[in-house]
């Protein structure tokens, strides 16, 4: 039983610049007024304990970081069915996030997921913080999500 | 003639490995591990306030968070010489079985257990023999041929849509895997019902570290306040709440996931025979019923064992500049006083320096430096930590509680104590753990909650808390026992900063690389002569590795330019 509505969850390693995007945007949206049942979670380097949160809304909207070709900053949105629809390199995260996602498919229980991506490009700098552009993308990013948000609201109550 | 073969990266574990081995004869001859990543967290923590350093150790990996912050303030606690609560003692090992039992349940089931089991042959099964299987194994109420029919339905529909998924990976269909249709099936049944249970678990971080992932902790205590009629902090509810999944913990432990290490195992008994490796053991302890500054009352005793010798134990101590020590000369670093010594964690350098070939690469260049991991040795040996060093120590002591679970096992299983040596020993170790784990966990909470019944709702230190009472100079080391094995941080306190900090970590011990005089460290010199009945397919390596529970995210960090992720078999 879904209990809860719509769950931001962001992901990934702050300790490895821009890997921790997901984490960055996350905290960051905590400080916005956000739309009646909707929460925010900072999922950090979890895989399997994330099984909580995944089982208990029925809207997730993930946040992560990825290394690929498009240009720095580039920002994505994925409707992913299946672990082989997540970008490959969702850099740290490998085994507990994709496996809980398979998992929660063959048991009937995934939610309805929303994936962010960003395009990075410095995380094999260990520091903590986003690069210039990654934060200034950051922004319109976090814009993104809200928006998404409050028009999953608007919709809320019709079938997901 | 032998072949190279090179298993890149190691798959269903945490971080990266790479193993590349020589077979000749169809065995392996020599094997070389590499961590592929690199990790700077030193370089991260130098210079920060020391109560904050549990909070970014914590981030280094998304499995063993907990123990990284707990040895972290541990470490800040030695230094400046604070002495915590009892109840924050308690809490911290109720903490610890919570992380300790659901580490081991996942590791076995989502991580291991697709090396012995074939998810396609648990297609094949007759799901009444099945239940009656099930039923002659354990009382476990989910059993009946129904329920083995409903999944085995849903199973097929999930292989026919193409999505293998988590199952992907599997060398499925080799001949080394020996279970009936039926064992498979159990095996595909538990590894979704664990999954199930793991949840409710973890749920003790998140009662008593305030949020989950990344629980909090706190230098001199627990940051979570005890109350039995607060609506917030730790009240009745919360802690029965408490007992509650302790309780079920236990009994999943006690009715699934032991009894299917009984059923499986008699189908591999051969694997007491293999993956030994090095016979050299150490503990650093932990799960105290008084004081984490009482070793004498470990659950976990501190220990060594050298060549398989149980009738001795030999002491450890980790601030002994001569004892715990890491090499770099395999490693890519550099250290100031050159590449041939070796330096005590307090001592330690972190400064790296990649001298390996461009990736992607062929071959490692065994003869140079070849990972990231540096090489920690005890007074010189190459030692292996994990739940089978535990249990040996802790068998060897004399320990009741340990007696009797395993000479238990090995009486069912038929075999003799020196089977325990292998890479079946260290997967029915971890099993063992998990439920003796699961029996004390109850009796810390009782130990609480008589402590908190008998008014004492203390749990944090705070008099030395302000940097203003700290010494200008101070040296601290933490310890726990991670999953996966020992694990410490070493820090250097100056001027209320932080100076140095080390991690020596379980997968450092057990995946680094040789030694200046080309001692194998544990992964290299287990896989020493296990057999490889198709190097194009070489599960028995995964077999072996995987027995250790790998976990190389904090070992070492990233680097994956292209998000590749296939196993690649070369054949020289």
């Amino acid at each position: 039983m879904k209990e809860s509505n719509i769950l931001i969850l962001g992901v990934g390693n702050y300790l490895m610049g821009d890997e921790g995007l997901g984490v960055h945007v996350a905290r960051a949206l905590k400080d916005e007024s956000l739309p009646e049942g909707v929460d925010v979670l900072d999922g950090g380097t979890a895989g399997f304990q994330l099984m909580e949160y995944l089982e208990k809304y029925q809207i997730v909207i993930m946040i992560d970081a990825t290394l690929d070709k498009n240009p720095v900053g580039t920002i994505r949105l994925i409707e992913p069915k299946f672990s082989q629809d997540f970008p490959k390199a969702m850099s740290t995260h490998e085994i507990g996030l994709k496996d809980l996602v398979e998992s929660l498919a063959l048991l009937g229980k995934l939610p309805k997921i929303y994936l962010y991506v960003m395009t990075v490009q410095d995380i094999a700098n260990l520091h903590i913080g986003l690069s210039p552009l990654v934060e200034s993308r950051a922004i319109h990013l976090k814009r993104d999500i809200l928006q998404l948000a409050e028009e999953l609201c608007t919709t809320a109550g019709s079938p997901v | 003639m032998s072949q190279r073969i090179v298993v890149d990266p190691i798959t269903r574990i945490e971080g990266h490995l790479r193993i590349e081995a020589e077979i000749k004869g169809g065995k392996i001859e020599e094997a070389y591990s590499s961590g592929t990543m690199v990790r700077l967290i030193e370089e991260i923590l130098r210079g920060r306030d020391p109560r904050d350093a549990w909070a970014f150790v914590g981030r280094v990996c998304g499995v063993c968070t907990s123990v990284h912050s707990t040895a972290s303030v541990r470490a800040v606690e030695d230094a400046l010489g604070i002495v915590i609560p009892p109840n924050a003692e308690m809490v911290r090992n109720l903490m610890f079985c919570a992380q300790n039992i659901q580490d081991h349940v996942v590791h076995f089931y989502h991580l291991h257990a697709l090396d012995w089991v074939d998810v396609v042959s648990a297609l094949k099964a007759d799901p009444k023999r099945t239940s009656e299987i099930a039923q002659s194994i354990s009382n476990w109420p989910k059993s009946s041929p129904g329920y083995f029919s409903d999944l085995q339905k849903r199973l097929t529909k999930f292989v026919e849509s193409g999505q293998l998924g988590i199952f992907a990976n599997g060398y499925w269909g080799h001949p080394a895997y020996k279970l009936p249709p039926e064992v498979n099936l159990i095996g595909v049944a538990h590894y979704l019902e664990a999954l199930e249970w793991q949840k409710e678990i973890v749920k003790v971080h998140t009662i008593f570290g305030g949020k989950n992932p990344h629980p909090n902790y706190l230098v001199g205590g627990m940051a979570c306040s005890i109350g039995l009629d607060d609506t917030s902090g730790i009240n009745a509810e919360r802690l029965s709440y408490v007992l509650t999944v302790l309780k079920q913990a236990k009994e999943f432990v006690e009715q699934v996931y032991v009894p299917d290490l009984l059923a499986v195992a008699p189908y591999y008994l051969d694997w007491g025979a293999i993956g030994g490796g090095l016979g050299n053991y150490l503990v650093y302890g932990d799960l105290s019923t008084t004081s984490y500054r009482e070793p004498k009352n470990f659950k976990f005793p501190a220990g060594a064992i050298l060549n398989k010798d149980l009738s001795k134990i030999h002491e450890v101590d980790l601030r002994s500049d001569n004892e715990v020590q890491e090499f770099i000369s395999h490693s890519w670093y550099e250290y100031a006083g050159g590449d041939g010594v070796g330096l005590h964690p307090w001592k330690g350098e972190t400064k790296l320096n990649y001298t390996g070939p461009k990736p992607p690469f062929e071959h490692l260049n065994i003869d140079e430096k070849y990972s990231f991991l540096k090489t920690p040795r005890w007074k010189g040996h190459a030692m292996e930590v994990g739940p089978l060093a535990r249990v040996l120590v802790g068998y060897a002591s004399g320990r009741p509680d340990y007696k009797e679970v395993v000479d238990s096992v090995l009486k069912k299983l038929n075999i003799p104590a020196t089977a325990l040596f292998s890479t079946l020993g260290r997967t029915a170790a971890r099993g063992l753990e998990a439920l003796l784990v699961a029996q004390w966990s109850l009796e810390f909470y009782e130990q609480l909650i008589t402590n908190i019944k008998n008014g004492d709702t203390r749990m944090a230190a705070t008099e030395k808390f302000q940097p203003d009472t700290w010494p200008k100079q101070a040296m601290g080391v933490g310890h726990t026992e991670a999953p996966r094995g020992a694990l410490a941080h070493w820090i250097v306190i100056e001027d209320q900063k932080i100076a140095n900090y080390q991690l020596v970590v379980p997968s450092t011990w057990n995946a680094s690389p040789r030694d200046k005089e080309g001692k194998s460290s544990a992964y290299e010199a287990a896989l020493k002569d296990t057999p490889i009945a198709d190097p194009n397919q070489p599960v028995e390596i995964l077999r072996t590795i995987h027995s250790f529970d790998p976990c190389l995210a904090c070992a070492v960090h990233l680097y994956d330019e292209d998000g590749k992720h296939i196993s690649k078999v070369k054949v020289l």
